[in-house]
């Protein structure tokens, strides 16, 4: 499978969610799909599901979805643990596992020799938790977890193959705001309030 | 002041100053602490595999409009320093850091990390302070909470074991 193509039916279906995306080529295809200031790119390797973990506990009626890689989750295994021991209901964790380290030289990563990151999930007590193995089997995973009301995980073997996307031009402070700001508009909350005193205080 | 005085203190400052999502990973001198914080009703308590991870479900908790602290060991904020780096000092994000100060004065089999904390925090530019009286506890908390948000970066309080109810003060440290 080409991840593009998983990314495009994520797209067609995630309608308001908060997207988190991992390092590396993906957050630039995932933000020419779908355009949007409730994408964040991450900056820590490892850190997507965790982070994407926080924001499905603080804002448990919004769907929140994590793309995420072999490499990153991988560095983070004990966040499976976690999101299950805490079962948010509202979160969707995707691993594209190409099986190398894409953007840090195509090293192979532990996935190559057999790790099984789905079984990992399961055995961690993410009970919803499979392979896709094709397109169509992908994009009936990504309904089922999306309709659904409970958290899901869904593995999906890509090939390594990058699709020609133009750079992402902002960049990860503005990035926050942006994310923020949105967040704000969308849930009717405040999150950064300025104070500008008419004098110190 | 016995220790669970001083923990439902603490808590009830981290309470006070706004927190509502706290995440931790026990260390035994931390444990009236981490009671107060586990039989809460209202704030959400995420119980960590490692401490990095709480980096990142803080600031995503954060992003979403939650207020935030990590309770840990000082071994646990070594853990933490590429998430720190990466995602809080990097993207902006404020977190109140609750470190217990293994290896402090008097404080047995971690002098090495003991050493290494207050230069370490120094290094990433965390500004922190180190807790001796329980009593003085809400208003530092106040205080460094109005600091990690209005600066957008971590602030760090040292629980050492006589701020934490676990030893005689004294005075002149």
């Amino acid at each position: 499978m080409k991840r593009f193509d998983c990314l495009k039916i994520i797209a067609a279906e995630a309608s308001d969610a908060l997207v988190v995306t991992s390092a590396g080529a993906m957050t630039l295809e995932w933000q020419v799909l779908r355009p949007s200031d409730a994408n964040l790119r991450v900056r820590t390797l490892g850190l997507c599901s965790s982070i994407a973990l926080g924001m499905a506990l603080g804002l448990p009626h919004r769907k929140v979805i994590a793309l995420d890689g072999d490499g990153s989750l991988l560095m983070n295994l004990c966040s499976l643990p976690t999101i299950a021991r805490m079962q948010p209901k509202n979160l969707l964790h995707v691993v594209f596992d190409n099986e190398v380290y894409e953007a840090s030289g195509n090293k192979k990563t532990a996935t190559a020799a057999g790790t099984d990151l789905v079984a990992i999930a399961r055995a961690s007590g993410i009970k919803e938790a499979r392979w896709a193995n094709s397109v169509d089997a992908f994009a009936q995973a990504v309904t089922a977890a999306l309709s659904s009301d409970g958290l899901s995980f869904i593995g999906a073997k890509v090939t390594t193959e990058r699709t020609e996307v133009p750079p992402y031009p902002i960049d990860e402070v503005e990035n926050k705001y942006r994310f923020i700001r949105h967040v704000e508009k969308t849930e009717k909350i405040e999150i950064i309030t300025t104070s500008l005193p008419a004098s110190y205080n | 002041m016995t220790a669970e005085e001083a923990a439902k203190i603490i808590f009830n400052g981290l309470k006070a100053a706004g927190i509502n999502l706290i995440v931790t990973l026990p260390d035994i001198n931390l444990s009236q602490l981490l009671r107060e914080v586990e039989e809460d009703q209202d704030v959400i308590h995420v119980p960590l595999c490692r401490e990095e991870e709480g980096i990142g479900i803080s600031a995503g908790a954060y992003l979403v409009g939650k207020k935030c602290a990590a309770i840990m060991q000082n071994g646990g904020f070594f853990n933490s320093h590429n998430a720190i780096v990466t995602t809080l000092l990097q993207c902006e994000i404020p977190l109140l850091l609750l470190i217990y100060y293994a290896g402090d004065i008097g404080d047995r089999t971690f002098s090495t990390s003991g050493g290494l904390t207050e230069p370490l925090l120094r290094a990433l530019g965390i500004r922190y302070w180190v807790m001796r009286d329980p009593g003085d506890a809400p208003e530092v908390i106040k205080r460094a909470q109005i600091l990690a948000q209005d600066s957008r970066r971590p602030v760090a309080l040292l629980l050492t074991k006589e701020g934490l109810g676990l030893r005689m003060p004294i005075k002149s440290l």
